[in-house]
């Protein structure tokens, strides 16, 4: 369903005073150069390196405790925790509202310029999955979103008519999108959710203009494939690794690096010896080819349902006196990692979380093992970091001004139990988990937001929360960082030293990475909460 | 067979067993959310708070010997039943199906010994857990009271009289959180144990509505 497109040209010709020129034309040029327009907000990591980094400053750390809502949108019909992280051109912000509806509007307004849901199948199938879609993608003039029945649509960016429309993966095996694409350069590349349906994971990039498949990568390899050797006798049925969050592009190597799920079954492990390749991994992948350049596996063999799905940060940094391309990433197993992003050597893993599981990790950035940290059939074991991780989806973001890499996490246990289940032939139904949490709660569960050096993972500062924060991490220019709680704070931290500035009670739990932009020369602050997407602004 | 669920609220939180609840367990408990309302899975909940204690204590006290307790000893001031009392703690009316004997018995004698935990539960924005709080703000007022609702930036207290007073955690001086602690005055030595054990009959007794 597409809704009437407002004519708001022509509404601002007769407001001169608020008028609004819209370009929605996005061409790969722009997005590379994304630092020359901080307006706008052109990727879901704001740029390529997924740092979550703005220039603004207009909103800074002396103004900050005088925001107020500019405005509020709300879907057209009720929803529930909105996970959208939006892009924002040249006036117009996209975003999309669960499961799978496209939304442009007006970034001065809110007033909605079109919409466009899909059709949805009348069974969706979504294991371990509820339904969500974190956000697009924009390219030239079009953008693109993957559904929650595992298509990837191409719309377009002025009118929201559907340009091409593409079968990713069955949906009758679980395999789902709730992460938004990637834009490269003529290619869009999106991954899917759905390891615990006990689907194959994949990454596959697109042909922008056409929707025609250029590569696919298969993330658990088949019998005789590098990497089968890791999956014991398993390797025929392998499952797992799936793709369900953002990467990031390095432009100049022309490099896509992307995280990975864990293997299926979660929690029974019983027959899938071996390490696993390459669930739980950071992958990179040649971006014209799709043939594997590295990987990085940061929890062989796992089974507590610790994904890597965590977007990758790049950045360029000295270490040891010495300049090195640089990826890092807050993992969902409790440690913080350095890579080489051009080798994937490891340089340095330190624990962000509390974690009982690993001694620490070797040379290599193996983790060494702690015994009888496995889930256990009966009462289960109790383990540090939950299934939820020490983080889970949320963003977090490095600022270049600071070399501090923000980011909100969990600090809470669970009783792993391992069950019975395994994978069996033909359509999933039901969570093919083998086994379960009992999940640690009150005193013994907080959150904070915590800013490490990015280099070292060294901890800088932390602001502590009652609760495991599902909110990304804005840094800007304005020495700030916004973020949020899962009790309906929308907050913004001195980036420098982690003192609150300012917290607006959002009226419900936030659940999505906030953004910033400026439209006729005001910046805004955008954050979404329960079914209200948000814009702050100075008086 | 499932697991025994007697204090599945306090250990879980609540947020937690409604999700176990509405969206079941991988491996054994299924999803109730398509068959129960959310109205009927928190009242499935409520109804696992009652079950915090294996209670092993007898009531042997006479409920209307108890009502008189109750007025001559001065609950009333501070406690409500069916719309009479005071509002400066918690409500009476139902207490009796909300708590075990044992538990009113022990918390007449030792006020502060086992206050109910709520844990953080989000759908209402904060913190419940029964706690006593001292704070003082910048400018130097104190305040004493229990905890309403706390959040990771604010909070609100309710102090003897009954007055709420709503606090920025950014224009306080201090914040002390005193657990064990209760705005209720201990009945041990103050009443007879007779006394008390009607006390507890007549509490119990309060199950319903009016």
């Amino acid at each position: 369903m597409r809704f009437a497109k407002i004519a708001l040209p022509l509404l601002a010709f007769f407001m001169c005073s608020c008028r609004v020129s819209f370009a929605q034309d996005v061409p790969y040029q722009r997005i590379l150069h994304s630092d020359r327009e901080p307006q706008n907000w052109l990727t879901y990591g704001g740029n390529y390196a997924s740092q979550r980094f703005s220039r603004l400053a207009q909103i800074n750390s002396k103004n900050v405790s005088q925001l107020k809502v500019a405005w509020i949108y709300q879907p057209s019909r009720a929803v529930s925790n909105v996970e959208t992280s939006p892009i924002v051109v040249d006036g117009i912000m996209y975003v999309t509202e669960p499961p799978s509806t496209v939304t442009a509007i007006d970034a001065r307004t809110a007033l909605r310029l079109w919409s466009w849901s899909p059709k949805m199948p009348q069974h969706l199938v979504l294991i371990g999955l509820y339904g969500n879609s974190r956000g697009v993608a924009i390219l030239d003039n079009t953008v693109f979103v993957g559904t929650a029945d595992a298509h990837l649509v191409a719309l377009d960016a002025k009118t929201g008519g559907v340009k091409w429309d593409v079968h990713v993966a069955d949906n009758r095996f679980g395999y789902s999108m709730s992460g938004p694409p990637l834009a490269i350069k003529g290619k869009v590349i999106v991954g899917t959710g759905g390891s615990e349906a006990a689907v194959r994971g994949l990454l596959d990039c697109y042909d922008a203009k056409t929707g025609k498949r250029l590569w696919r990568f298969w993330t658990v390899p088949r019998v005789g494939e590098p990497g089968a050797e890791t999956w014991g006798n398993g390797a025929a049925q392998s499952a797992g690794g799936t793709t369900w969050n953002n990467g990031s592009y390095d432009p100049e190597t022309k490099t896509v690096y992307w995280g990975t799920g864990n293997p299926a079954p979660d929690f029974n492990d019983d027959d899938r010896p071996g390490d696993n390749l390459y669930t739980c991994s950071l992958i990179a992948l040649d971006a014209d080819t799709g043939k594997l350049k590295w990987y990085f596996q940061f929890s062989p063999h796992e089974n507590h349902d610790w994904d890597s799905a965590e977007p990758p940060v790049l950045f360029d940094a000295k270490i040891n006196g010495k300049m090195r391309r640089l990826v890092a990433l807050a993992n969902r197993n409790a440690f913080y990692y350095v890579l080489d992003r051009d080798t994937g050597q490891f340089i340095t893993g330190v624990p962000f979380a509390k974690e009982t599981w690993a001694k620490g990790l070797d040379a290599k950035g193996r983790p060494i093992l702690n015994p009888n940290q496995q889930p256990t059939l009966g009462a289960g074991t109790l383990v540090y970091p939950s299934i939820t991780g020490a983080v889970d989806w949320p963003s977090p973001s490095y600022s270049p001004l600071t070399g501090l890499f923000y980011v909100s996490v969990h600090e809470t246990g669970a009783y792993y139990i391992k069950g019975t289940g395994k994978i069996e032939p033909g359509f999933p139904k039901g969570i093919v988990g083998g086994g379960g949490v009992r999940a640690l709660a009150g005193e013994q569960s907080y959150g904070a937001i915590r800013a490490l050096e990015a280099t070292t993972g060294k901890l800088r500062w932390q602001f502590k929360l009652f609760s495991t924060a599902w909110v990304g991490t804005l840094a800007t220019a304005g020495n700030l960082v916004f973020t949020g709680s899962d009790e309906g704070n929308f907050f913004a931290l001195d980036a420098t030293t982690g003192k609150p500035l300012w917290q607006f009670y959002m009226g419900h739990g936030l659940r999505s990475n906030p953004v910033t932009y400026e439209v006729n020369g005001k910046q805004y602050v955008f954050a979404t909460a329960g079914n209200a997407y948000v814009a702050f602004e100075l008086p | 067979m499932g697991p025994n669920i007697q204090g599945i609220p306090f250990s879980l939180g609540m947020e937690a067993t409604t999700n176990v609840i509405k969206n079941g367990m991988a491996g054994g408990m299924p999803a109730f959310g398509g068959q129960l309302s959310a109205a009927q899975i928190q009242q499935v909940v409520q109804y696992l708070l009652t079950l915090k204690h294996q209670d092993t204590y007898k009531v042997t006290g006479d409920p209307q010997k108890g009502s008189e307790v109750y007025k001559s000893a001065g609950c009333a001031n501070c406690h409500m039943i069916h719309g009479q009392g005071g509002d400066s703690a918690p409500d009476l009316s139902n207490i009796g199906a909300l708590r075990d004997p044992g538990y009113l018995h022990t918390t007449i004698l030792y006020p502060g010994s086992d206050l109910p935990q709520q844990h953080l539960f989000l759908e209402t924005g904060g913190k419940l857990d029964y706690l006593f709080v001292h704070l003082v703000t910048k400018e130097g007022r104190a305040f004493d009271g229990t905890r309403v609702v706390e959040d990771s930036f604010r909070i609100v207290i309710e102090d003897a009289n009954g007055n709420f007073h709503s606090f920025d955690k950014a224009d306080l001086r201090e914040l002390k959180e005193l657990p064990g602690k209760s705005l209720m005055p201990s009945y041990k030595g103050k009443l007879s144990d007779a006394e008390v054990n009607d006390l507890v009959a007549y509490l119990t007794s309060l199950k319903e509505a009016q």
